[in-house]
């Protein structure tokens, strides 16, 4: 037992350079910003988030615990709330005081996002988990104005934790199994026809535009609907088997080293990314796709997105901000 | 052997702590436990057809009213023991934001509905003014068609979100009583049809759906107090 805590601790004080988590928290003020705009350009912030004396149409008894304390949604404070979570968000983007910004942020979405439980996403959930973990991250360390502030350029090799990263990734695996483990609809589950996609995407509400043309193309949404089952429901738990293997090393076991051989994180990738793409291409989910694919920045080491980085642009490296 | 500081300690149980919050808030979540009435909308009655049908065939016998009545206690009871087994990492969540609750497209709405909204003038027949996604008829589009609204207009063709569909409804006549000063009332109702299959999709063919859910108001009353 001694030498089990005494592995997680060891775990916990391994360190790397920032350039994992900066790419991430740079993506999550993206998505917050979006998350924010998108209801005041269309309009839909009094409606949605104020009560029926301020232009709403729903009763707001129970709202978000913020709201509640300041005394209920009024337009001062829901506005202000929006204020606060874009000044937020942009000091997210450009890196500076990322921890306070990160907290300052999630408070001010809360505060929003419960106002009208009818009205709430999926991403509420992705986007808010993520703040709080770069409340706990040092995600500021290199691509920011912090680094610019403290070293005089943009990127920086400061070391940082790297359990933050893997609390990201851990937190992107229960998303997807917790999601894979409620989709227990004969539509989905083995020895049905697995007709869910197609008829998710025939479902008018999150369409954004006709998509009857995929019933020409029905025994491929088929083979997703299956693919994408299998890859929530065990892909998932298996990428931690990968990571774990990779830590382990030489004493990793036969299905670890099987993990590795096939490189089952780019197999992971391969089939997470193009389908939230395919999301939002054909769907209305607000900013959900988004939200998602940016957490995927956490699962490559600093280390591989510099190579990544390299391959990319390999014809003038000098020019590579990961240079730092 | 080396002694750890003590911090490094502290922050092992506490990162323990967290990983254990969100384990917990990630236990499934039967969202329409509570409501009782959604179970009996078609889409939810196909699953329980679909799924005693495969429950007789590796023998345990059943049927789609009873496997709904067995799952619904189970429900409940599920949902009283995730409560208290949450409870203690509630704060957490409701004030950090650690909620994980994700329950992205679990299963598909077979008979999914769409809102329309029609206005009467004086003496006059019912003209329809919108269809959700229908850009012949696009009052309120723009609003109804953000992703965030979206999600409430799924939820109030369901027959269980009686209450707030009335006050949705209350607010379009509102609005309605100012965008179109010469109409007396307002009715809002729900086309609910089944999903045509891919075959029918490609002969040309679909199902008849019905209207569901209507409610018409007189706009007279938000014209004198608005």
């Amino acid at each position: 037992m001694r030498s089990l805590w005494g592995g997680w601790l060891d775990l916990l004080k391994r360190e790397e350079t920032g350039e994992a988590l900066a790419l991430w928290r740079i993506c999550m003020g993206l998505v917050l910003i979006f998350a924010l705009l998108l209801p005041l350009r269309a309009g839909a912030i009094s409606v949605i988030w104020l009560p029926i004396e301020h232009g709403g149409y729903l009763k707001l008894e129970h709202s978000s615990w913020m709201m509640e304390l300041l005394g209920g949604p009024t337009p001062g404070r829901v506005y202000g709330a929006l204020v606060i979570g874009l000044v937020a968000a942009v000091a997210l983007v450009v890196g500076i005081w990322s921890r306070i910004a990160a907290f300052i942020g999630l408070q001010a979405f809360l505060a929003l996002a419960w106002i009208n439980p009818h009205t709430g996403g999926s991403y509420d959930v992705l986007i808010s988990n993520a703040l709080w973990l770069l409340v706990l991250a040092k995600s500021d360390a290199t691509w920011s104005l912090q680094a610019r502030l403290r070293e005089g350029r943009w990127s920086s090799a400061a070391l940082v934790s790297s359990w933050p990263r893997y609390l990201v990734i851990l937190q992107l695996v229960i998303m997807y199994t917790s999601t894979g483990w409620q989709k227990i609809s004969v539509y989905w589950v083995p020895g049905g026809d697995f007709s869910a996609l197609y008829y998710i995407m025939q479902q008018p509400t999150w369409q954004r535009g006709d998509l009857s043309w995929v019933a020409h193309v029905y025994p491929l949404t088929q083979l997703i609907t299956a693919v994408v089952w299998f890859w929530e429901t065990l892909g998932a738990p298996l990428l931690i088997g990968f990571y774990w293997a990779r830590y382990r090393g030489e004493r990793a076991g036969r299905l670890g080293r099987w993990l590795l051989k096939v490189r089952f994180r780019a197999v992971f990738v391969l089939i997470g990314l193009p389908m939230h793409l395919v999301i939002a291409l054909c769907m209305e989910v607000g900013p959900f796709s988004w939200a998602s694919m940016a957490y995927y920045a956490a699962l490559l080491h600093p280390d591989e997105l510099k190579r990544l980085w390299v391959w990319l642009r390999p014809r003038d490296p000098a020019l590579s901000p990961m240079d730092g | 052997m080396t002694t750890r500081p003590r911090w490094e300690h502290i922050r092992g149980v506490l990162i323990l702590l967290h990983i254990l919050a969100v384990l917990l808030m990630a236990l499934p979540a039967p969202e329409g436990a509570q409501r009782r009435e959604a179970w009996n909308d078609p889409t939810v009655t196909a699953e329980f057809e679909a799924w005693s049908e495969r429950l007789n065939h590796v023998g345990y016998e059943t049927t789609p009213d009873d496997l709904k009545t067995d799952l619904f206690t189970l429900a409940q009871d599920f949902t009283e023991v995730r409560k208290t087994v949450l409870s203690p990492a509630r704060p957490y969540a409701r004030y950090l934001g650690t909620q994980q609750s994700w329950r992205m497209f679990v299963a598909p709405h077979r008979f999914p509905t769409r809102l329309h909204v029609e206005l009467k003038q004086a003496e006059g027949e019912w003209e329809t003014v919108s269809i959700y996604q229908d850009p012949d008829y696009s009052w309120k589009a723009d609003l109804f068609e953000q992703d965030r609204f979206r999600s409430a207009l799924f939820r109030y063709g369901w027959k269980s979100y009686s209450g707030a569909r009335k006050l949705f409804n209350q607010w379009l006549a509102r609005e309605a009583a100012v965008d179109f000063p010469d109409a007396t009332h307002i009715r809002t109702r729900w086309y609910k049809v089944q999903t045509p299959t891919p075959e029918m999709v490609l002969a040309g063919e679909e199902f008849e759906g019905k209207f569901v859910l209507g409610q018409t108001l007189s706009l007279a009353p938000y014209r004198e107090s608005p």
